[in-house]
């Protein structure tokens, strides 16, 4: 989240979309409902009538993987209408900016300029700005004072890299018009026809969200993965992004782009990298022609476009080294890199995400894996692949808090491979649950908080540090022992957070918050002001490149300071706007609403009429921490808000990503519509794709598999369900898969209530409860009825034991995903359903035994 | 009756927190459930009952002036804690009794296992336990023990707490646990007098929102557990026959003239009860002595 959670009650109108957080994310209902009181719009658009629907004032119904289609008709209704906050879009968004004159989209192909493809990819070479320019060969001596005057003006702006501009946005080169005429072709009545929303309510939603475009209000988005899994699922964000530049939503309490992380501690496990292509605080994981760190740096230090661009990444030196330091100790020298050589690197086009790895595993080319806190054989796309990738591994360690599927995935009754036939070797260990440690959790607000230890864990099982430690030293005395290839890393990392208590190994987890935050590691004097070697580095500006700092992760670097844990702090704030700054703690330094210079004018002033976030008082800033210490725009020495970005602006286009610097609709690899009205292409053409035996793909259209599907989550499970399929009460309130249509549809098929059906994709089938619901209706569709149903992801058939609870539902779902994410697209896939007959149906998910 | 609930269904989002924490308060076993097409399939444990003392309702109803035509409903039910209880006036043994901030209670010593309050409840919501050989009637109590104690939390996580944070926690303990689950506010407890003039409150303040109407306030005499809703209450299952007469009033006079007849009752069923104890205790006994027998002779 760019907010936070209380701060969703600042909103003046919250769009729901792509995410249902009443089920998924009931404590955030607590502020929604707030903001309702204090007289705000609740906007719901899903395809299913969800919990979240129930509270809201507007609803619209959509068809799955068309939220391209809804939000370019959005933003077609923002710019026809005017809505835009101009102010704010001049300023602090590249609106105004100039674009290579050979950027174009061609709508008969589906294609941005620079598309290559031999390589299936962009070349981004067209999407950039136009800068200013001095002819190299002018001479500059033999001009008039004139001429020299203007010569200056403008080698001044080339030479800071200042792109061309137009502040009235009439060039027909700049953003502004480019975005303009890009999203002319979706008018409201072919969005209608492409997402099935009756075109009354498409304008009610448009019209309701874009009231949020007047400077005093402010409107927020709350999204999840109903917009992140699908093949152009970080363009679905980007749309909504682009909505909120237009409104001026970004940086304002009760705005901004609120992803809805759906666990506890996804976000920081994000921030401390558990992906495969960053390193800790977002740093980029190095790549094999990065040969030495000055290449790494050279490759990922942006420099500064335009005179006021903060350009933060600029410290990316500081951030790496410090995190080397972290990682190396002592043994991390200038003279070696600071050990950047025991970095593994992934290849330049390398991409080692999940369906990648599963797929790897597959063809039999990875032979082991740790599957840590998690259940591939339910979690992952398409789980007869994952599962039978399992069974192709030499060894499989299982870490968890319950015997899941994974770790047995050889008993699977769908395998068709013999238990006595598998070779895998699997180790299981016990791993002790949250409340039976102590550390610290980032939830989505970034907030990090920390947690203390409720009770022992139960028999052999310990914390996931210590069983690493286990595993460290184990690997550490076999490099001793027996060198082997590049032992370095192992042997130089630094791991002294452990101690010995009671005759067994213990995590100093407080340590370990200590190494995140980073300390001095020499005496530094910065300013006036000098830190003795061996101190708390109290916040990243503080940071060295040289190897006198060290940070675990730069971003958390301020949240254990000499002061001490910030995330222990407990203090509420007795009135105000939310933002509670002593209670825990939130990255980066202690920011509650990032970009929180865009809630300001350029002269620093809140937006009038609006609730003020920061504001520069002449000589500082008041309220939140602000995005840097410079004073605002207008000012000497100003700085523009989106300190990220080097360019300091927010970007209505975008480079960086591989489908297109604007969003623009496809549908589904998987779609019941075999046409496109907005260009000439019906998907994707560079969505992740597997074409493997298993990798079976319906064609569009299917008459065998005509209706449209996703997978979603319920209150009482989460994710797989490991932790609460062995709840009895909350097996008791959720006992086992359903899959929900609608009534039309049931009637249709002559499906009762209540009876077990076979829904089936092209790769799996499994049996569910039908649900017939008035919350799902068909939709019209290019004149044609399309049903939509969906069911939870849940369920496994190991617990409950008896089978009763059925299986996974990603065995329908596709290893296809978003280019970008590598996120697979499970929540538009087609499926078939059909009734079994009686007999058939007596040996499925009925419940036997349980709770004895 | 002093004391009371609010549920407020327009606030409810079905996330049943109130159902499993009350099971949780009251270590209550979970039940075998199935799926199915009852109340929209997703009402689950479908009813009240000795295991379940309370649980939330699913409703799907028709409302074409509603954002997407319908209202999604979700009702929490539970005992509503009559201000004069049918359950109280039918037990011949004072097993049932009204504790001083509203709720009912019940005293397994003195039941004799008659079920008279069973029949007697208009909601159908005291239950007896049907698998055991000494049932015990059961259901929700306003958490007496949670209200009723006085429980003081110095400090927490090894941090003093502050006036304020000690205040607020130890509060927080003093209500049913239900209420202290709720996420969004749409269960209040309070005062009964507070609690209906809140309801009145919102109802004239939004009166597009609520249906105008506070099920509980003269339902049966009044209840402590007051509801407000969006839809007419037939609509979410609640019962709207039951009139504004408290329960026993309707037996007043045919009660006057069972004491005499209980004397001589009463001496029968207290008998039988005492029979009924010494079977279970036998048959518990026995049940040890078999289970000690299976494990090799080591008592577990």
């Amino acid at each position: 989240m760019t907010n936070h959670w209380i701060d969703l009650r600042n909103s003046d109108c919250v769009l729901i979309m792509g995410a249902n957080p009443a089920e998924n994310h009931p404590i955030s209902f607590r502020w929604v409902l707030k903001a309702k009181e204090r007289g705000a719009k609740v906007v719901c658009v899903d395809p299913r009538f969800t919990k979240s629907a129930s509270q809201a004032d507007i609803y619209a119904r959509l068809r799955s993987g068309t939220d391209i289609a809804f939000l370019g008709g959005m933003i077609k209704y923002i710019l026809d209408n005017d809505r835009m906050h101009r102010d704010y879009v001049v300023n602090y968004t590249n609106a105004s900016f100039l674009v290579d004159d050979g950027f174009s989209f061609d709508a008969a192909t589906a294609l941005f300029s620079g598309y290559d493809e031999a390589r299936n990819a962009y070349d981004e070479k067209t999407w950039q700005y136009r800068f200013h320019r001095v002819d190299p060969d002018a001479r500059p001596e033999t001009m008039t004072p004139a001429q020299r005057t203007e010569y200056d003006r403008v080698k001044a702006l080339a030479d800071a890299r200042e792109p061309l501009k137009d502040p009235t946005l009439q060039d027909p080169r700049c953003v502004f018009q480019l975005l303009k005429r890009h999203f002319a072709r979706y008018d409201a009545a072919t969005v209608s026809q492409v997402t099935g929303t009756p075109v009354a309510d498409l304008e009610r939603v448009y019209a309701a969200f874009s009231t949020t475009g007047a400077p005093d209000k402010a409107g927020t988005i709350m999204y999840a993965m109903g917009w992140t899994q699908h093949t152009v699922g970080v363009q679905n964000i980007r749309a909504m992004t682009i909505v909120q530049m237009l409104l001026g939503n970004l940086g304002r309490a009760g705005g901004g782009v609120n992803a809805l992380r759906g666990e506890s501690n996804v976000q920081g496990s994000t921030d401390q990298a558990l992906l495969f292509h960053i390193l800790p605080g977002y740093l980029k994981a190095p790549r094999a022609s990065q040969q030495t760190l000055d290449d790494y740096l050279k490759v990922n230090t942006p420099t500064a476009i335009g005179r006021n661009s903060a350009n933060w990444w600029g410290n990316t030196p500081k951030y790496m080294v410090s995190l080397l330091k972290s990682m190396f100790g002592d043994a991390a020298t200038p003279a070696n890199g600071f050990g950047y050589d025991w970095l593994p690197r992934l290849q330049d086009s390398g991409n080692y995400s999940w369906m990648h790895l599963f797929d790897e595993m597959y063809e039999g080319r990875i032979r082991g894996l740790l599957a840590w806190g998690m259940n591939p054989a339910c979690s992952g796309p398409n789980s007869t692949k994952t599962r039978q990738a399992l069974a192709k591994l030499d060894w499989l360690v299982n870490v968890n808090i319950f015997p899941n599927e994974t770790g047995w995935f050889f008993e699977d009754p769908g395998l068709g491979i013999r238990p006595e036939d598998i070779r895998t070797e699997v180790f299981v260990l016990p791993a002790a649950a949250s409340v039976e440690k102590e550390g610290s959790i980032s939830n989505s607000g970034r907030w990090m908080q920390w947690r203390y230890k409720a009770a022992d864990a139960p028999g052999d099982a310990l914390p996931d540090a210590e069983i690493m430690d286990l595993i460290f030293h184990e690997l550490r005395a076999l490099y001793q022992a027996e060198g082997g290839a590049l032992p370095e890393p192992i042997l130089n990392a630094k791991w002294d957070y452990f101690r010995e208590h009671g005759g067994h190994r213990e995590a100093d987890v407080r340590a370990i918050a200590r190494e995140i935050n980073g300390y001095f590691l020499k005496d530094v004097t910065i300013g006036d002001k000098t830190f003795k070697a061996g101190t708390l580095v109290p916040a990243f500006g503080m940071l060295q490149a040289d190897g006198s700092t060290s940070s675990g992760n730069w971003i958390y670097c301020a949240s254990y300071t000499e002061a001490g844990n910030m995330s222990m702090r407990r203090t509420r704030e007795p009135h105000g706007i939310g933002l509670n700054p002593e209670w825990a703690w939130a990255w980066p330094v202690n920011r509650r609403i990032l970009y929180n210079r865009a809630s300001v004018d350029p002269a620093g002033k809140p937006w009038k009429g609006t609730i003020p976030v920061v504001e520069w008082v002449g000589d500082r800033w008041v309220g939140d921490v602000p995005d840097g210490p410079w004073p605002p725009l207008a000012a000497e020495g100003g700085r523009l808000p989106f300190i990220m970005r080097a360019d300091g602006h927010a970007a209505l286009l975008a480079t960086g990503l591989k489908d297109g610097p604007f969003p623009e609709h496809f549908e589904p690899l998987e779609s019941p519509v075999t046409r496109n009205p907005f260009n000439g292409r019906l998907q994707n053409p560079v969505a992740a794709r597997f074409r493997g035996e298993l990798d079976k793909v319906a064609a569009c259209g299917s008459d065998q598999y005509p209706y449209v599907c996703s997978t979603y989550r319920v209150t009482e499970h989460w994710q797989t369900g490991v932790m609460t399929r062995n709840a009895p009460w909350l097996l008791e309130a959720v006992p086992q898969i359903f899959v929900e249509m609608s009534e039309e549809l049931a009637r249709d098929l002559g499906i009762r209530a209540g009876e077990q059906v076979r829904v089936s994709s092209i790769r799996g089938a499994l049996t569910a409860v039908a649900l017939p619901t008035k919350r799902l209706r068909p939709l019209q569709v290019h004149g044609r009825t399309v049903h939509q149903v969906g069911l939870p992801w849940c369920f496994g058939w190991r617990v409950p034991n008896d089978g009763s609870g059925g299986d996974s539902a990603n065995l329908l779902t596709p290893c296809a995903g978003d280019p970008n994410t590598t996120i697979p697209e499970s929540k538009a896939f087609l499926v078939n359903i059909e009734k079994i007959d009686a007999v058939t149906q007596s040996a499925h998910l009925l419940p036997r035994r349980r709770n004895a | 009756m002093e004391y009371g609930v609010l549920v407020d269904t327009t606030r409810c989002i079905g996330c049943r927190s109130c159902q499993v924490s009350c099971k949780n308060e009251n270590q209550l076993p979970a039940e075998v459930t199935q799926l199915a097409g009852h109340d929209t399939g997703l009402t689950n444990p479908r009813k009240l009952s000795a295991k379940t003392f309370t649980l939330v309702q699913y409703h799907e109803v028709d409302a074409p002036d509603s954002p997407g035509g319908m209202r999604f409903v979700f009702a929490k039910r539970q005992c509503m804690h009559c201000d004069q209880p049918a359950c109280v006036s039918a037990c011949p043994v004072t097993a049932l009794s009204q504790e001083k901030h509203g709720g009912i209670s019940y005293d397994e010593k003195k039941c004799i296992g008659c079920r008279y309050c069973v029949w007697a409840c208009p909601f159908g919501v005291p239950t007896a336990e049907w698998n055991t050989l000494a049932p015990r009637i059961r259901k929700c109590d306003m958490c007496s023990d949670r209200i009723l104690t006085d429980v003081r939390v110095p400090e927490l996580n090894g941090q003093e707490l502050s006036g304020e944070s000690r205040a607020r926690i130890e509060t927080s303990y003093r209500l049913p646990a239900c209420v202290k689950a709720c996420a969004t506010g749409a269960l209040l407890y309070g005062r009964r007098a507070d609690l209906l003039e809140e309801a009145h409150r919102r109802i004239e303040r939004e009166p597009g929102r609520y249906h105008p109407h506070v099920y509980g306030e003269h339902e049966v005499g009044g209840t402590s557990y007051l509801y407000l809703s969006a839809v007419p209450f037939d609509q979410i299952g609640f019962r709207t026959d039951l009139g504004t007469k408290p329960y026993p009033a309707y037996t007043a006079t045919a009660l006057g003239f069972v004491p005499p007849a209980v004397v001589g009752l009463g001496i029968v069923l207290g008998g039988l009860h005492l029979l009924a104890q010494r079977k279970a205790f036998v048959a518990a006994e026995e049940r040890e002595r078999a289970e000690s027998a299976r494990n090799g002779g080591e008592t577990p």
